[in-house]
């Protein structure tokens, strides 16, 4: 691929142009000014190796996915005996008992969100090379960047029960490892959608455009 | 600020990078990207003053929920209170589990402290059209905080915590719950109400 700015980007991009949106303010400057005039931080025209990063975050989510579900995030020990909960452990618990709705949102929360989050940073690396639905891949990266987060529930969950039974007695609470694989795997995946760059997209679609006549 | 020339009225999309000159916008008035369809600038209504508004309501309400009692557990002839920070030190009791501690104190309490002080310390001087010193890097550390904040998602944990503890023991919210989740509310007011764009060109207008 050639890197002049004229074929790398797409035509109707601020970056064929030489003009960088500036990622922390929104200001469109040249991008030889290197830093931005207005709040200081650094001009690029795309994330720096968008797809590098991406893919590097996602691989050691999908690792640290294993020991999030194997391992238990919670161990409780009541009077009627001790007894450890993996996350999908906590769901079927819930389900059993009848609390289908809390059942339901844990189970999207905790086990949905994530796999779905890794599925959707494949297809948007994917896309990036073909640049195939430019406009739905974009809106699938912003639905990603915005779901993320609510992944971090059953860690909370951890932190109040431990904290509101930490005086132990007849019950006591406490947190198991897989919490932490599992907090690490939701950080982990922000941080994979936080670096990639949808813009990628439409330069690969201009690109197989120019080809394609 | 120094003149850029024809660059200081362009706007690209963060989405898909397309080049368009801004239009100038009436009150209430968004401008939607014409080729992927996000959200460029939205122009609020009285965007400073109710931000303002939102921001100084969510501070009286982030200070309540942090030192009245969150939840009561009651056990038998036992009970315990909870107070919001003992989320955090609680995991720092636990061996080995200071790590975890120190994410759920990012997005629970250092990221939503961030935030609210900083709007603070940002939008009151700008309802005079003045900014103080470190106005600009304060900004920036104000949209990092942004994304980082938890506060829903931590309300959703209360709930599921209230579900699954319900059997075996029993719990009370206390007064700092129902601050809490107003207080949810207003971060989300003063966050809606007032454009990241807008903020960061009144700044650079601001002395």
């Amino acid at each position: 691929m050639n890197a002049d700015s004229s074929t790398a980007y797409d035509r109707d991009s601020a970056a064929s142009k030489g003009l960088a949106l500036c990622h922390s303010c929104n200001r469109v400057d040249r991008v030889e000014s290197h830093h931005c005039p207005r709040c200081g931080a650094s001009l690029h025209l795309r994330k720096p190796d968008s797809l590098e990063r991406t893919i590097a975050y996602a691989a050691a989510a999908v690792i640290l996915y294993i020991p999030a579900n194997l391992l238990p995030v919670l161990r409780l020990e009541a009077v009627t005996g001790a007894h450890q909960n993996t996350i999908v452990g906590g769901v079927i618990e819930f389900w059993q008992s009848g609390d289908y709705p809390v059942a339901a949102i844990i189970f999207v929360a905790s086990v949905m969100i994530p796999i779905l989050k890794l599925f959707a940073i494949a297809a948007l690396c994917v896309s990036a090379r073909t640049g195939r639905f430019p406009r739905a891949m974009t809106r699938l990266y912003r639905i990603t960047e915005f779901i993320g987060r609510w992944s971090m529930v059953d860690v909370f969950v951890v932190a109040i029960l431990v904290a509101v039974v930490q005086l132990g007695g007849v019950l006591s609470i406490h947190p198991g490892p897989g919490a932490i694989s599992f907090a690490a795997v939701v950080v982990l995946t922000i941080f994979a959608a936080g670096s990639f760059d949808p813009r990628l997209i439409w330069d690969a679609a201009a690109r197989h455009e120019t080809r394609a006549s | 600020m120094r003149p850029t020339g024809v660059t200081t009225r362009s706007l690209a999309c963060h989405d898909c990078d397309a080049l368009f000159s801004a239009p100038v916008m009436k009150e209430g008035e968004r401008v939607i990207c014409p080729r992927c369809g996000a959200n460029l600038f939205i122009n609020r209504p009285d965007s400073l003053q109710r931000s303002a508004a939102y921001v100084v309501a969510s501070a009286v309400l982030f200070f309540a929920a942090n030192i009245f009692p969150f939840m009561t557990l009651k056990q038998e002839y036992r009970s315990n209170q909870m107070v919001l920070f003992q989320s955090v030190t609680g995991l720092i009791h636990q061996k080995d589990y200071a790590p975890l501690a120190i994410l759920v104190a990012i997005f629970t309490l250092i990221a939503p402290t961030l935030l609210i002080l900083g709007l603070l310390y940002l939008l009151l001087p700008l309802m005079r059209r003045r900014r103080l010193p470190g106005a600009v890097a304060l900004c920036r550390l104000v949209s990092t905080a942004r994304r980082w904040q938890m506060l829903d998602v931590y309300l959703l944990g209360v709930l599921v915590s209230l579900l699954k503890l319900g059997k075996l023991a029993t719990l009370t919210l206390g007064t700092s719950f129902w601050a809490f989740a107003a207080l949810i509310i207003c971060l989300s007011l003063a966050l809606g109400s007032i454009d990241l764009r807008e903020l960061w060109a009144r700044i650079e207008a601001a002395k």
